[in-house]
């Protein structure tokens, strides 16, 4: 009995702790910016949230920013899962000589720290006019989401039987036809999981964002919103705060819609 | 299902069929082949290698260079020896395991305490939502917000003064080893609920019967915990502490936006050390002897925890 008291205080204390900032977060993001006054608030005092988003919107471009990253994150893992689905599926289904050399290729991808790409790839970019462009970031979206969903497709490509595509061979029906008709409706979930963490992933990348984009019109939200809290920002920290919370909804709300398919198709491959 | 269902007549014509095949001229099938599999793999294999593989092996080469992006000149090994000279790179390496052993002890240990404790509990899903809203939030908000609260006069320290701990207060951000380590709770705060989902997941997996089973043996709490639910636990476990160090040894965002890895340099990682060498100082061949080690030490880890999962794999016969 008492070991059940302790537990329900134990994980209500560590809830309300991990509320505390989420708390503050959207308390501070209402404060109108002219009512901070330096230090955070605990209680709403008004509800300056809409122009605090305006605001942010106006001084900061974060709704270019937010366009911006809703094309690299819509286009960039959308491209990523259909390209690493075909490579999964000449890995794990086509007469392929040394799949697993092939598969150490892509996936090493995961593994290379980020930050070693960087230098060359601005360098790359700079020639080849890719630099500060919708094109560039895109492309450089596609190629990082690529490892991780061909990782998901091929463990999922794996559990497809073999009967399956062997039965397909011999009735002459070729290899584009069976990707298309058999084992891509097959891998439906995969390709929906695969995508909605290359989804996420690209949301919340900031790295490349500030590497390789400068104007505006280019830059990813985040990297605008690193600009806005930084040395150089002229809005006050609720502003920051409400622009963060809005470009941190679609994820969310991303997440909260797909927590339980989450589950369900992570749980397969367990 | 209505794809499944050709596979079976099919399999009774495979026969004959099989033997048609033969007679046809082996040599131009196997290139017709060759043709397909080159169509599938070649646009993965080319944006990895034209945007990952080769920048690798740039910056490998890079290294090897005294090179400040107007000139270059070959120094050979002599950007290494420097680097392991430098007391700023020992710190930088240091702050690097810090991240590496806090994000253990903290993300993963907690997220395998809360799957537990809230598992089959009725109001856990509460509990579990507020654990896992800072997991969706972006690394930038998750950062924006955490400066407001270890600011000098921000959140935490306007806390302590009000419930008559003033003497607790801290200037948080601003000295080593404490910067840190707040970082590391900032990043146990938004990195808690991906462990916390994974282990419940774990969780689900392990048979009711099985710990039915234990219990009548007379296991509880504790000795269940340890005895039956970890080991059960384990592929699972294995996937959260190796996502956790190749995570934590590239450790960038955080640093970068609540301290640009200062004061100084002193709250670096090896990540924010190569990109300040690159990026702020253009020590282009520093910058890169420092992204190698990283690579290496990076590939070595993230091997062994591999090497070892494919190896409980084949011992547990899962």
């Amino acid at each position: 009995m008492t070991g059940r008291t302790a537990r329900g205080v134990l994980v209500t204390l560590i809830s309300v702790l991990w509320l505390v900032p989420t708390w503050l977060v959207v308390v501070n993001a209402f404060t109108p910016t002219e009512q901070y006054t330096g230090s955070p608030r605990w209680w709403f005092t008004s509800a300056g949230l809409f122009s605090n988003i305006r605001a942010a919107f106006d001084s900061a471009d974060v709704g270019q920013g937010l366009l911006n990253t809703l094309m690299y994150s819509v286009i960039g893992g959308a491209v990523a899962v259909v390209i690493s689905a075909l490579a999964a599926f000449a890995v794990t289904v086509m007469p392929v000589r040394r799949p697993g050399l092939w598969f150490w290729f892509i996936f090493i991808g995961t593994v290379l720290p980020l930050q070693t790409f960087l230098s060359p790839l601005f360098t790359g970019y700079a020639t080849t006019n890719l630099y500060d462009t919708q094109y560039g970031m895109v492309l450089i979206y596609v190629a990082l989401t690529i490892p991780f969903a061909f990782f998901v497709n091929r463990n999922f490509m794996l559990t497809v039987p073999k009967e399956i595509s062997e039965s397909a061979q011999l009735d002459g029906v070729n290899w584009l036809s069976m990707f298309l008709r058999i084992h891509l409706p097959l891998a439906r979930n995969a390709l929906l999981a695969a995508f909605i963490f290359q989804f996420t992933w690209i949301w919340n990348d900031l790295l490349f964002g500030i590497t390789l984009s400068l104007s505006p019109n280019v830059r990813p939200v985040t990297a605008t919103l690193a600009d806005l809290s930084g040395n150089y920002g002229t809005v006050g920290p609720p502003v920051v705060l409400a622009g963060a919370l809005v470009a941190s909804l679609p994820t969310v709300v991303l997440f909260f819609v797909f927590q339980r398919f989450f589950v369900n198709s992570l749980r397969l491959t367990a | 299902m209505d794809v499944l269902t050709p596979a079976d007549p099919a399999a009774s014509r495979t026969r004959p069929r099989r033997s048609h095949a033969l007679v046809h001229d082996p040599r131009s099938e196997r290139r017709r082949a060759a043709v397909w599999v080159g169509a599938f793999l070649t646009p993965a294999v080319a944006l990895i290698l034209l945007l990952l593989l080769a920048p690798f092996l740039i910056t490998a080469w890079r290294s090897l260079f005294d090179d400040n992006g107007v000139t270059a000149r070959f120094v050979g090994l002599s950007n290494y020896i420097a680097l392991f000279s430098d007391p700023d790179f020992g710190r930088s390496l240091l702050n690097t395991v810090l991240w590496v052993v806090g994000t253990l002890v903290l993300p993963v240990l907690l997220g395998l305490l809360l799957a537990v404790l809230t598992h089959s509990v009725r109001w856990g899903a509460a509990a579990r939502t507020a654990v896992v809203i800072p997991y969706a939030l972006s690394g930038s908000a998750t950062a924006l917000l955490w400066t407001f609260l270890l600011k000098t006069d921000g959140a935490v320290n306007q806390t302590l003064n009000a419930v008559g701990l003033g003497g607790l207060q801290q200037e948080w951000l601003l000295h080593w080893p404490m910067n840190t380590l707040v970082m590391i709770v900032a990043t146990t705060w938004q990195a808690t609920g991906a462990s916390l989902i994974l282990f419940l997941i774990g969780l689900q997996t392990i048979p009711s019967e099985t710990i039915e089973a234990a219990r009548l043996d007379g296991a509880q709490g504790f000795q269940l915990f340890l005895r039956v639910i970890l080991p059960q636990l384990r592929p699972m476990t294995v996937v959260v502490v190796g996502m956790s160090i190749v995570n934590s040894l590239k450790t960038f965002d955080i640093v970068w936006l609540l301290t640009q890895g200062g004061p100084g340099t002193a709250s670096e990682t090896l990540a924010l050390t190569m990109y300040r060498q690159t990026f702020t100082l253009n020590r282009y061949g520093y910058g890169a002897a420092v992204s190698v080690v990283l690579t290496v030490v990076v590939v070595a880890a993230s091997w062994l925890y591999l090497r070892r999962q494919v190896q409980q794999r084949s011992g547990e016969g899962v």
